[in-house]
């Protein structure tokens, strides 16, 4: 079942026309950065929705990254729902990050504590340099 | 007497020819449609794509010399900005609607509604409508305040729905052409297949171009879907001071 929610998921990306309002010029199209961490909360929004999460550090402290989403128009049409991911859920982000260095960055995926792989149809997803995890 | 009966006969069957044509039923255009055929591969020598319901490529406007300038910095400021992680910010970023004719490019799905007298547009992002006045005059430009949308008027010729725009602000620009407020936009609009809907596009400007351009978006049905509700609850990007798009981080 996840495996065609995967499927599926994947499908609707390549199928659907992606287009976007805004420019996505400030986030790093150079690398990506894998984020492993617990959820804060989970906003279901327009013009975009995001995820907070908390990262703990390797010195014991914790950081927060407020990531961006797309509009949840589109990631309805993708299949998304806004129950997916609640406070608490341990999850992990692939982000393109802002280039300003701030907290933040632009989600291209995220693994839930079940293992399922969902993508918010970040428009020409393509032109993003994937890098893998630093750890 | 013979002449006079059969004038009166002609002038009977050319009123009831002309209100059978008045009174055939438009087609069906209602409903929710999404954007189609933008990706279908590239354009054939006359310019079609490769699936024959998808549109013609749209055409660049001409500008006069007066305005080309304009155009030509502008896009390559859009340009430059984009390629230093600066992107010059738009009216997206203020969750500002994008206006006519942009708004019918359809980058989330639009809806068509026919009601006596009004064809009604309605696009999902930014919950963009227009509104098509039917069988009425259209306005002078100097009587119509400039707006996002504009003043629409629009007649069916058989099973094209003809649309007249006119009354667009000069900020709301559609892919960053300037013009001028004798910008006039003609619409025909109709089925190129049962679910395939055609908006060709015609936009003319005396005072900024040289010559009217025709730019062409086609629409697929999509029989089972309900517009969503967008409303922009939390919009963290803006403009900054200089023009640019800058978001705030939640921390």
């Amino acid at each position: 079942m996840t495996k065609l929610f995967q499927i599926l998921a994947v499908l609707a990306v390549a199928g659907a026309p992606v287009l976007a309002h805004h420019s996505f010029a400030m986030y790093d199209h150079t690398r990506t950065v894998t984020l492993k961490g617990e959820v804060t909360k989970f906003q279901w929004t327009n013009p975009h929705a995001y995820l907070d999460i908390d990262v703990g550090q390797k010195d014991g402290t914790t950081k927060h990254y407020s990531i961006e989403m797309t509009s949840i128009n589109m990631m309805t049409r993708l299949g998304w729902r806004s129950n997916m991911i609640k406070a608490g859920d341990r999850v992990s982000v692939t982000m393109a990050p802002l280039l300003n260095g701030e907290p933040s960055g632009l989600m291209l995926d995220v693994t839930l504590p079940d293992g399922k792989k969902l993508e918010p149809g970040v428009p020409a997803v393509q032109t993003f340099k994937r890098t893998l995890p630093e750890d | 007497m013979r002449i006079f009966s059969f004038g009166v006969l002609a002038i009977l069957c050319a009123v009831t020819l002309g209100a059978q044509q008045k009174t055939a039923a438009p087609p069906n255009i209602s409903g929710a449609w999404e954007r189609f055929g933008f990706n279908l591969g590239q354009p054939t020598a006359d310019g079609q794509r490769r699936d024959g319901t998808a549109p013609p490529r749209s055409e660049q406007p001409t500008l006069k010399p007066a305005f080309q300038k304009e155009y030509q910095d502008r896009l390559a400021a859009i340009r430059d900005a984009n390629a230093k992680g600066a992107p010059i910010a738009t009216g997206a970023v203020q969750c500002l609607g994008e206006g006519m004719p942009a708004m019918m490019q359809a980058t989330f799905p639009i809806e068509f509604l026919q009601s006596p007298g009004q064809v009604t547009v309605i696009e999902e992002a930014f919950t963009q409508v227009r509104r098509i006045r039917l069988d009425q005059p259209q306005k002078k430009i100097e009587d119509v305040e400039p707006g996002f949308y504009g003043h629409s008027v629009g007649h069916w010729e058989g099973d094209t729905l003809v649309v007249d725009t006119i009354g667009i602000k000069e900020n709301i620009r559609y892919q960053n052409v300037p013009h001028s407020d004798q910008m006039r936009i003609r619409e025909k609009i109709h089925l190129a297949t049962p679910d395939i809907l055609w908006d060709e596009i015609t936009i003319e400007d005396p005072v900024v171009l040289e010559k009217p351009f025709n730019v062409y978006y086609a629409f697929r049905r999509m029989p089972n879907y309900t517009l969503l509700e967008y409303i922009c609850e939390d919009n963290r990007e803006f403009r900054d001071a200089n023009g640019i798009q800058q978001i705030h981080v939640n921390k």
